[in-house]
């Protein structure tokens, strides 16, 4: 573990960032149809549960690494094997998130350009900021997140003057019943974007004031899940429940749809780009998770040198795991959450908390 | 030595960056507008009007010979529109550039028989073209005779084709200016219908594709709007004209600035009330298990012309052609709903109100709503209109002539 320390501020920026991510630019929770706002509030909350649960973890070992205390906890050849597991499932979700950013630059700009070539573009500069340091990382994120807040704010307006806003289209509410709201908050919402935040269990030992997680977490993870629903219900509402539906990048859809005094159209590069930097830090910051956890695992003394052999991992994988954008997609909302996201972000954790709350408590005993 | 590196790495981004499918400006072929018909064997036959830079910036100088026409266009067959673009390249020089296509116009016939929904998923896909694009329909017209036909003024006959339809949209209200997201929205809803401008070419259309037509006062050939398309299940049924086009627009909440014309006693058309703003909702009810839509207007005007001497200092004459207002829009948006009844098509998507409204009555409803539901469908209509001004002048100079006093 590096010697280095992030402010209360800068988590607060890496959480929101991290939450918005390329959840901003998928079809967020989009089966719960005009509802899906709902959807994504409801696994706002669930998601500020589990990160209570990862922050209580966190409370018992301030100090030390996940890869770290789940030796303590389970023993140390089980600890290691399961953190070893842990840092592949960042990993993996890492190669994700670059295929679908990938895809949006190939889809929207460089239809001639492989996607190959554009992640590893990506990757370099990924790979840059994670061996730099979580200090780095924290410092862009902030100075980036003033850029990503006025080009939002602009896009908002943009999108209000040119009058596309139909709030009719978000009628009826609840036509499908709240079960089917549920079922889209279970099966997909909780898990992405919300439950991600388990990766900041590895970046938290590094907050200056430990006492303070709980507080900026939720409140990132609360900004972002009401930033994300508006998003989905103002995309909704421009294009309408088939036209969302039907879109692979619902949100640079509705950019598309701005024509404001004749010459301000086809902005969608500009957002692009600027939700591009989003990506790189939902990357960057899982890069890193991996690069600390398997220092620490492996007592490597130096963990930035591994910033590029696990950042060429990452993209050898996204361009790898799926043939296709629809089979990634459909791996990503049927196959992942199921045997990934529920274990990894719940179950484990969970289980965890449990042996080392009986653990500090027979401890108390003696 | 590490910052020597960097600086090369630097140095190759910002040169090197966008050189990957570079497309030089004098490679691409901007192609202005689009018409799709389909020919004798089945095949779609794609027409593109293509810019000619120089033709159009020489044409607007007013210098010059000018002997090119400012567009030309090309024509392709293939089983679907992609194949039929590509297939264009035979033709063209250049790389076809779709990102500035601001008009698609689908021909009647075929919109009659075999309907339009099968042709605009290319454009719905397609990054390069926008769902932006206006749509229209060629009226009594090939599609391609339309797209080859030389208008004045606007020299690119798409624009002026966009210009025409955006502006009569405004300042007279009979026609609509659609957009594929519209129409797909349309398509897609199980509430509502398209309803989709036409547009007609009068004249000699042979001549009109020659550039002696615009080279005199009155081209050989006009092209002007002609009604609203009314479909059904994705087809074209009929048309709709005149005063119950004015009416259907009321309804969608379109109409920006219109006339309405009113009689004053036995004049007819003695008074010209001129819309500047307005508000239409619709809004349905439930009643007895059957729905009841209200369509509620709000208009704000001013008076345009008078033809009889009225006395306008007095307020109780601006109550008088109120009412006389009302009654005319509301006469406009009753035929509006009889036509679209008779048609058997939802156009103003009552449906999408009582989904709104009531989504378990709208499951019953759906199957049979525009065969039966619709055209036995109470629809209330409740207009509001305001004279706010008359103008620079109170009574008119009718009043002050010798008949009159």
């Amino acid at each position: 573990m590096e010697k280095a320390k992030i402010s209360a501020y800068q988590l607060f920026v890496l959480v929101l960032l991290f939450e918005l991510g390329s959840a901003l630019i998928l079809p967020l929770a989009i089966g719960a149809k005009q509802d899906a706002w709902l959807a994504i509030l409801l696994g706002m909350i669930g998601g500020g549960g589990i990160f209570l649960m990862y922050d209580r973890l966190f409370r018992f070992y301030p100090d030390i690494l996940p890869t770290e205390y789940v030796q303590k906890i389970i023993g140390k050849t089980l600890g290691r094997i399961l953190a070893f597991f842990y840092l592949l499932y960042f990993a993996y979700i890492a190669a994700r998130i670059m295929r679908d950013f990938g895809v949006m630059l190939v889809t929207f700009a460089y239809p001639d350009t492989p996607l190959f070539i554009i992640n590893a573009l990506l990757v370099i500069v990924v790979v840059y900021t994670v061996h730099k340091g979580v200090e780095v990382l924290a410092r862009s994120g902030e100075l980036l997140f003033v850029l990503i807040v006025v080009v939002a704010v602009a896009g908002f307006i943009l999108v209000l003057v040119s009058g596309l806003i139909d709030p009719s289209n978000l009628k009826p509410v609840l036509e499908e019943r709240i079960s089917s709201v549920l079922k889209v908050t279970l099966t997909e919402t909780l898990y992405f974007p919300f439950g991600e935040t388990v990766v900041f269990a590895m970046l938290l030992p590094y907050l200056n004031h430990p006492f303070k997680a709980r507080k900026i977490g939720l409140l990132a993870i609360g900004l972002s899940g009401v930033i994300l629903a508006s998003v989905m219900a103002i995309n909704i509402s421009v294009l309408g429940v088939s036209l969302t539906s039907r879109s692979q990048f619902p949100l640079l859809t509705t950019i598309q749809m701005i024509q404001v005094a004749e010459f301000l159209e086809r902005l969608d590069i500009f957002f692009m780009l600027t939700l591009v930097v989003a990506g790189f830090f939902k990357i960057s910051i899982l890069l890193y998770a991996v690069v600390t956890g398997t220092a620490n695992l492996f007592q490597i003394e130096n963990p930035s040198r591994l910033a590029y052999p696990i950042g060429l991992v990452i993209l050898i994988l996204s361009v790898t795991i799926a043939s296709n954008f629809a089979e990634h997609l459909q791996e990503g909302l049927q196959l992942v959450p199921v045997f990934l996201h529920i274990p990894f972000q719940i179950v484990i954790p969970l289980f965890l908390l449990t042996l080392a709350f009986l653990k500090t408590k027979r401890k108390q005993g003696q | 030595m590490n910052k020597r590196l960097f600086f090369i790495f630097l140095l190759g981004a910002v040169l090197l960056s966008g050189c990957w499918s570079k497309k030089e400006l004098t490679d691409l072929a901007l192609v202005a507008g689009l018409g799709i018909e389909k020919n004798e064997e089945g095949k779609y036959v794609g027409t593109i009007q293509v810019v000619n830079p120089g033709n159009v910036a020489e044409g607007q100088q007013g210098g010059g010979s000018g002997q090119g026409p400012p567009v030309s266009v090309y024509s392709a067959t293939g089983d679907n529109i992609i194949e039929a673009s590509r297939e264009l390249s035979t033709k063209v020089s250049r790389r076809l550039y779709y990102a500035h296509t601001n008009l698609v116009v689908i021909d009647e016939q075929l919109a009659r028989e075999e309907g339009i929904t099968k042709i605009l998923d290319a454009m719905d896909r397609d990054p390069e073209f926008r769902v932006t694009t206006t749509v229209i329909i060629a009226h009594g017209v090939k599609a391609g005779d339309i797209m080859k036909a030389l208008t004045p003024i606007d020299k690119i006959p798409s624009s002026k084709i966009i210009k025409t339809l955006k502006f009569t949209e405004e300042s007279w209200g009979e026609h609509l200016n659609v957009n594929i997201k519209e129409v797909i929205n349309a398509l897609t809803s199980s509430g509502k219908e398209p309803l989709i401008t036409g547009f007609h070419l009068i004249g000699d259309h042979d001549e009109a594709k020659k550039m002696e037509s615009i080279q005199q006062t009155a081209p050989a050939a006009t092209i002007q709007t002609n009604g609203l398309a009314v479909f059904k299940e994705g087809k074209l049924i009929g048309w709709i004209h005149g005063e119950a086009a004015k009416g259907s627009v009321w309804i969608l909440d379109r109409i920006k600035r219109t006339n309405v014309t009113i009689n004053w006693k036995e004049e007819k058309g003695a008074i010209s009330y001129q819309v500047m703003r307005q508000k239409t909702n619709i809004s349905a009810r439930m009643q007895d298990g059957q729905p009841i839509i209200t369509v509620e207007v709000r208009a704000e005007g001013d008076i345009g012309e008078v033809i009889v001497p009225i006395d306008l200092t007095d307020p109780h004459v601006f109550l008088e052609i109120e009412k006389g207002a009302e009654e005319e829009i509301k006469k406009e948006i009753e035929q509006a709903v009889q036509e679209a009844k008779e048609y058997k098509s939802d156009v103003f998507g009552f449906g999408e109100a009582v989904r709104r409204l009531d989504p378990d009555a709208w499951e019953t409803l759906k199957a049979e709503w525009d065969d039966r539901h619709f055209p036995e469908l109470q629809v209330e209509v409740k207009v509001d209109a305001f004279v706010r001004r008359s103008g620079l002048r109170n009574k008119s100079f009718l009043s002050q002539t010798e008949e009159n006093r």
